[in-house]
């Protein structure tokens, strides 16, 4: 994946001028001739954001991004009606294919059983969503975050910022204020999606940040499986990438969000590389239902990403289930937070996470049991391995509980891969490189396992990539 | 209109440095410098990652004395017979008393002195060789604020030496007594070096007279332990309700050393435990065993920091907790291994009980490790009494409360039975059985 990285594609951009002020927001808001309330909330986020100061808490160092020199909005143009994909920019075309995740295969999948609905985002803005159609006969809404604002104003309305607000933190606060688009999706009673729906974000013109915004919706009984991807060409300067992820899940409702995120971690002296500050949060608003995360982290420079569950609704259940990658100088500090509310409420979190090379991996994660919260129960798991003496590995759970019918586990180890395991298969002939591969595949299979099958063949390629060269 | 100027803690304790600096023991540049630095931390807020859990702004409300070396100070002279002996939990031991911060000759029982063994005021150990080497050599003043404070103002405490190769068969007892009789700071600061091939054992309490007001009580020591010794530290602190404490205690040790230690907090408005061990050399063990029984509106914030600075070296730390009515528990243990520090060993364990409602237990074990061969583990679990466990001791004619009470035992003794000091022990034993009464 290496190589593929390393082209950025042609698209002409239509960019906003460098810097961040109130009249940047307007302009973005302009741009996508968004509703008078929208801007509104923008500029009220926009507002509070001034009046806060970036986190320093998360065990990175980096050098801090100039706000001031980011361009906040730019978007692939001219946008005109696509019906095939022979329509679609071949550039983009093609850049999607050296990935791998071609839209022709999408669409080759489509005949199958399997089938993948896409909704590309190149640079902030949706370039071609598809499925669309058989989508919307099962009354699923799946499009482009801008698009919902003009078409669906009253559940954006309902649902936007009530998982996340924009008072949550500064990276939450600068998204509310400059988010270019997202994803927004709502499934609607009783709906079983039939296909999984996936979102491949890239990002792309030199120097601009990447703020997007999803908002998924489950209600009553409803069930979806979303997947997330991302990669990024290979660029010098530090890019920006503020997301936010806000999930509802109603009575008896599940939402599985898979991601596998591969942007650019810098050269191997660290050069460069992706500043990934990310605020995901799922809601389970009502009883009995879910919520699950799972998580391959194999890119970016810098990594801050807590995906989230607030256990509100009675027997509801939150899952965490991560794979962290790091190599050369990339630094993560991510986890999770199980917010244990209503009654009867399960979470279970497994955390595996790899270092190599002269990186930094940290688990952070919070457990709260609230006060009659009862019956609440929680597992947590998190793993290091180490690959090399010049990594870290680093655990920091916070667990609190004030109900004492709660029960709270939690166990983390760390390790090296053990020679003894390397020695048995190079005894059957298998290379020092591969038996890594072999040997960290299986260490992270409780959470490859999570992920579906395509995306699972993917991260599993990842894996072996991103550790390529870390031994021997 | 009146306005009321109120004068912070912070600006009182600077006040206080320049009114007292001439009266206090040492070398006065660790002072200043300990002040400087006390300055610039500040009390820390509930924003502070490191007392993120306990209230110290509330603690430290009101008004405030400060504890004094000068002998003829009122607070000084509330000392009775009788409250020393019920203090000393070990018949058979050379027995300490430090009453309000300061080295009481009067009321210690050092008896004769077994060769190689030196015990002092530490006021009056200035000038030896062993406490220049190592007086707040290893408590950082800059890593923070309480540490800062008591190396600033600090008014007293012990020095005890043990030579190369002496084996010190009697417990010292260190009683840390506080009879005040205003609210007041204390500062008290002991200092242990323990020689090559030395071996001793160390039992600091802390507890109240029960003429006492409110107390602050800010204790530090310093025990260094040198190669191939062997030191057994136990701490036991039972202050009652009037008593606020925190107490650092910051352990160095040299190759192939072995350091064990029982913190035992049985009661105590607010005990914060600051517990650094930095194991320096090659061959290095440690112990690190704890015990809280909460109950009313008690905190107790555990902090420990295990620093693996060499390879080879095994630590194993142990912390349990029965945590009852509003009181809240919090336990952070931080292993960190250093990039050189490989073959580590290191393992830590967090293991509570919520016996109540009202009840909050906060747990925070952190690794932070940048060596690859090594073998770290934590684990932590809280749970309630398990009801299979209480069914099944009552199936066999057991009342619920004692089978409870059964079950809390088992528990505990898991620490209790780490404790080597026979007295000691059943010591603890009968006060774990008053508690769950």
């Amino acid at each position: 994946m290496n190589n593929t990285n390393s082209s950025v594609t042609d698209i002409e951009s239509d960019n906003a001028p460098k810097g961040l002020n109130e009249d940047i927001v307007r302009f973005i808001s302009k741009k996508k001739n968004e509703p008078e309330w929208m801007l509104e909330y923008r500029l009220k986020a926009f507002a509070y954001w001034k009046t806060l100061e970036e986190p320093t808490w998360a065990h990175v160092s980096y050098k801090k991004p100039d706000f001031q020199d980011i361009i906040y909005y730019s978007a692939p143009k001219p946008k005109k009606e696509l019906k095939s994909l022979d329509e679609v920019d071949p550039e983009l075309l093609k850049t999607f294919e050296k990935l791998g995740i071609s839209l022709e295969e999408q669409k080759r999948l489509s005949g199958v059983e399997s089938r993948i609905a896409v909704d590309a985002v190149i640079d902030s803005v949706s370039v071609k969503t598809t499925f669309k159609e058989t989508l919307s006969e099962k009354g699923i809404i799946f499009c482009s975050f801008s698009e919902a604002v003009q078409e669906h104003p009253d559940l954006i309305k309902k649902y936007m910022g009530t998982v996340v607000p924009y008072t949550d933190n500064f990276y939450a606060a600068l998204n509310a204020a400059v988010f270019s688009d997202g994803s927004f999706c709502y499934i609607p009673k009783g709906v079983r999606c039939p296909m999984e729906l996936s979102t491949y974000f890239r990002i792309n013109a030199s120097g601009t940040g990447q703020f997007e915004r999803t908002l998924l919706i489950a209600d009553e009984g409803a069930y979806v499986s979303y997947l997330e991807g991302c990669t990024a060409p290979m660029r010098d300067e530090n890019q920006l990438h503020a997301a936010v992820v806000e999930i509802v899940t109603h009575k008896n409702a599940e939402v599985k969000y898979s991601t596998v995120q591969n942007w650019y971690p810098g050269d191997k002296n660290g050069k460069g590389g992706i500043f990934n500050f990310v605020t995901k949060r799922g809601i389970c608003l009502e009883d009995n239902s879910k919520i699950s995360w799972t998580q391959v982290e194999t890119g970016s420079a810098v990594t801050w990403k807590y995906p989230s569950v607030i256990l509100k609704g009675d027997n509801s259940i939150g899952e965490f289930y991560s794979v962290a990658v790091t190599n050369n100088y990339q630094q993560a500090d991510t986890g999770t937070k199980m917010m244990h509310l209503g009654k009867n409420t399960r979470s279970t979190i497994i955390s595996k996470g790899i270092s190599a090379g002269f990186s930094n991996n940290s688990y952070r994660g919070l457990v709260r049991i609230a006060k009659g919260a009862s019956n609440a129960r929680n597992f947590s798991q998190c793993d290091s391995l180490l690959m090399g003496d010049k990594c870290g590995a680093h655990t920091f759970p916070y667990i609190e509980i004030k109900d004492k019918t709660a029960i709270v586990e939690h166990e983390a180890t760390t390790s090296k891969i053990g020679e003894d395991q390397i020695f048995y298969c190079k005894q059957r002939g298998i290379d020092t490189e591969k038996a890594i591969g072999l040997i960290v595949n299986g260490y992270c299979k409780e959470v490859l396992n999570q992920l579906p099958m395509e995306f699972a063949v993917e991260a599993q390629k990842l894996l072996a990539v991103s550790l390529e060269g870390s031994v021997g | 209109m009146e306005t009321i100027t109120k004068v912070s803690i912070k600006d009182k304790i600077i006040s206080e440095f320049e009114l007292s600096k001439n009266s206090l023991f040492g070398d006065s540049t660790i002072r200043k410098n300990a002040l400087d630095s006390f300055a610039k931390l500040g009390i820390p807020g509930r924003k502070s990652e490191e007392y993120k859990y306990v209230n110290m702004e509330l603690a430290l409300k009101g008004d405030f004395a400060f504890s004094s070396p000068n002998p003829f100070a009122a607070q000084q002279t509330r000392l009775s017979e009788g409250q020393v002996e019920t203090a000393s939990i070990l018949k058979t031991a050379i027995v300490v008393v430090i009453e309000n911060g300061v080295f009481s000759a009067n009321n210690s029982r050092l008896g004769v002195l077994p060769k190689g063994l030196i015990i002092q005021n530490i006021s009056d150990a200035t000038n030896l060789d062993s406490f220049k080497a190592h007086y707040s050599n290893y408590a950082d003043v800059a890593s923070d604020a309480f540490i800062a404070l008591n190396t600033a103002l600090a008014s007293g405490g012990v020095f005890i030496h043990v030579a190369k190769s002496a084996v010190i068969e009697l417990p010292i007892h260190i009683i840390h007594i506080n009879t005040c009789s205003v609210p007041t700071i204390v500062n008290a600061r002991n200092l242990v070096v323990v020689e090559e091939n030395a071996q001793t054992t160390i039992v600091e309490s802390f507890v109240v007279s029960s003429n006492s007001t409110k107390v602050f009580n800010n204790a530090l020591s310093e025990i260094v332990v040198a190669a191939n010794a062997n030191v057994k530290h136990y701490k036991i602190q039972d202050e009652g309700d009037v008593g606020n404490l925190v107490n650092t205690t910051q352990v160095y040790q040299k190759k192939q050393s072995v350091f064990s230690t029982n913190n035992l907090t049985l009661s105590g408005s607010l005990v914060r435990n600051n517990l650094t061990i930095v194991l320096d050399d090659e061959f290095i063990e440690s112990h690190l065993n704890g015990l809280y029984l909460t109950k009313g509106t008690q905190v107790v914030d555990n902090h420990t920091l295990v620093d693996h600075r060499k390879p080879n070296c095994n630590s194993n730390e142990l912390y349990k907790g029965i945590i009852d009515e509003k009181s809240a528990a919090t336990f952070n243990g931080k292993i960190y291994v250093r990039k050189d520090a490989q073959k580590t060993n290191a393992f830590q364990s967090n293991k509570n009980i919520l016996l109540s409602d009202d009840g909050t237990i906060n747990t925070k074990p952190q690794l932070e490790i940048y060596a690859d061969d090594v073998k770290c583990s934590h684990g932590t679990s809280t749970g309630k009494l398990d009801e299979d466990q209480v069914f099944y001791l009552r199936a066999r004619g057991l009342s619920e409360a004692s089978a409870k009470k059964l079950l809390m035992h088992a528990f505990a003794s898991e620490v209790v039975n780490t404790v080597e000091l026979e007295e000691l022990k059943s010591y603890l034993e009968a006060e774990i059985s008053n508690r769950f009464e």
